[in-house]
């Protein structure tokens, strides 16, 4: 069974308004338990209205969210537990560091699940664990902390939830190259450890392919394509149409494929990449 | 005489007080009138501390920083360092004060004192310039990322700087957005001859600039055409930096023995060059 689910899901902002406008329009579609799932698509192309919808921050105008099942909608006063299950790490979520420590601040989510202390701190300190924030900075401020380690405190919080699903919203977005790898790194092995469902939203393709089993890809508030990463990556050209890209290094590739190399067109790392053309270009080397 | 000069300048956040930290030991740099730099390094490294000493929201702690020949420190100064750099931040959002587009862009040169009709003439010429101009009477805050970032830097445009510093303007935004900013950079330095300082983490935005400039702990590391420095991957990622996964490619291709002439700095050089090495040239780039 998925995880979760929705069933022609749609959000109209400003109904009854001159300014009603239609964000996400019967989106259908299932997330599996476990996967790891991108979701891309251009500012405006309802990605933000959709993962706002699967945590039940927002209430759809139409259609139906199911978690394991459950319309999360069914009984609206319950609708905290579902925010505890599919737990949302927003853009820039460092703004939202507000405690006096940051100990305290990982543990306010466990805590208002109604966690105690003791079962909260575990929860925190294996949160920080997984988001590689060192144990001595745990007592310090936030406010103490360095832009990354402040994000790192921000997405503990709610890792600490246990929640089912994880939803983050452009995580990397203004970190520097190694800060975006070593947190990409540790998202993907959350993943693993935990088994849990992970949504990662990018802007960054070439993250995304590097990180992502599946890919959701949203246009004009609908859900375009839901497939394997690999199978998306290989329609370039429709992708270029909806305003995104392929990775830089699956271009590469899809061009050597069109002149004749033997590589696979749909390739998502340069890891990949370099294995399969280093002993084509070897053996080209010795015939010289 | 360079239009912008930073000479020996140490700067710290906090000075005079125990909690001093300094963040640049003793930067030199020169950028001249109508260049386009690339300025790159690890969060941390002191470039957007750089980016306010060029227009005087930062003063160094030691040494000068000259902005067509003023020295910005000098009180005096103040107005007319920054009548010449705009600085343009990563989050749109924090950059538009009004409720429609031409009053936002129209903000600077009124504060400038500009008298109204040439405010006029500016604002029209500024939207057009970052091709925003039907989009004069909407409301920013219903903008695209991409389209408030260039709102943003009309407003620069308005008040005819001579140069604009960027800090991250893309960091936001969608790869659509991100086109639709550095296609705005690129035309205002080729055709109106602005100089571009443009902090980034994006390594092809870098190599679109005509110098890149590397700094780390506080200095200046390397400096040179985006071939030049490119080609030294291995020195870019011992400081935390990335390379175009093109480069990548071709330089772990070299590593392991394939004879390949140089580094690409994009996807098209990357395929050419392999396509000719496979047609059994040596794959010069030109």
């Amino acid at each position: 069974m998925p995880v979760l689910e929705t069933k022609d899901l749609t959000y109209q902002y400003g109904i009854g308004t001159p300014f009603q406008k239609t964000a996400v329009e019967k989106v259908s579609i299932s997330i599996r338990k476990g996967e790891f799932l991108g979701v891309i698509g251009h500012t405006g192309s309802g990605k933000s209205t959709l993962i706002q919808m699967l945590n039940g921050l927002i209430r759809p105008t139409g259609g139906q969210v199911l978690l394991d099942g459950k319309d999360i909608w069914a009984e609206p006063k319950k609708i905290r537990d579902v925010r505890f299950r599919v737990g949302m790490v927003f853009q820039y979520p460092e703004y939202q560091l507000f405690e006096e420590t940051v100990w305290k601040d990982i543990m306010f989510g466990p805590k208002n699940m109604g966690l105690s202390e003791n079962e909260a701190k575990e929860r925190a300190m294996e949160a920080a664990h997984f988001t590689g924030l060192k144990e001595e900075l745990l007592e310090k401020s936030p406010f103490e902390l360095s832009g990354g380690e402040k994000r790192r405190a921000a997405i503990a919080g709610v890792i600490a939830m246990d929640p089912d699903v994880l939803i983050l919203d452009e995580p990397t977005a203004g970190l520097d190259p190694r800060g975006r790898d070593v947190l990409l790194a540790q998202i993907t092995q959350y993943h693993k450890a935990r088994g849990n469902t992970v949504l990662l939203v990018s802007h960054s393709m070439e993250d995304i392919g590097r990180t992502a089993d599946r890919l959701l890809v949203m246009s004009g508030g609908h859900a375009v394509m839901l497939e394997e990463t690999k199978a998306v990556f290989s329609k370039g050209e429709e992708l270029e149409k909806l305003g995104l890209r392929v990775p830089q290094i699956t271009k590469i590739m899809q061009e050597l494929y069109k002149m004749g190399c033997p590589v696979d067109p749909a390739t998502l790392t340069v890891d990949d990449a370099f294995g399969q053309l280093l002993p084509f270009f070897k053996r080209k080397e010795e015939l010289r | 005489m360079a239009f912008l000069e930073v000479k020996q300048v140490r700067f710290s956040y906090d000075a005079q007080t125990a909690d001093a930290r300094e963040v640049l030991h003793g930067v030199d740099l020169e950028i001249e009138e109508g260049e386009f730099v690339a300025l790159l390094g690890h969060n941390g490294c002191g470039k957007s501390t750089m980016a306010k000493l060029f227009n005087g929201m930062l003063l160094p702690t030691a040494g000068k920083v000259l902005v067509g020949g003023l020295d910005t420190s000098l009180e005096e100064n103040q107005l007319p360092v920054r009548k010449q750099v705009g600085l343009v931040l990563q989050n749109p959002d924090n950059q538009l004060v009004a409720g429609i587009v031409e009053e936002d862009v129209a903000f600077g040169p009124e504060n400038l004192g500009v008298p109204p009709v040439e405010i006029r003439r500016r604002v029209d010429e500024a939207l057009k310039a970052v091709e925003m101009y039907e989009y004069r009477e909407h409301a920013p805050h219903k903008l695209s990322g991409g389209q408030k970032q260039r709102v943003a830097i009309a407003g620069i445009i308005a008040m005819e700087t001579k140069c604009i510093v960027l800090d991250e303007p893309t960091a936001m935004l969608d790869p659509k957005g991100r086109g639709e900013v550095m296609g705005t950079i690129q035309k205002l330095n080729r055709e109106k001859g602005i100089t571009i300082v443009l902090i980034t983490h994006y390594m092809d935005e870098a190599v679109q600039a005509g110098r890149v400039v590397v700094m780390d702990e506080g200095d200046i590391l390397t400096s040179g055409t985006p071939r030049q420095v490119f080609q030294q991957v291995e020195f870019l990622k011992r400081h935390s930096l990335d390379v175009p996964q093109a480069a990548e490619l071709v330089y772990r291709l070299g590593a392991s023995g394939v004879k390949l002439p140089e580094i690409p700095l994009n996807e098209e050089e990357c395929v050419a060059m392999l396509r000719r090495y496979l047609a059994g040239r040596a794959g010069a780039l030109s």
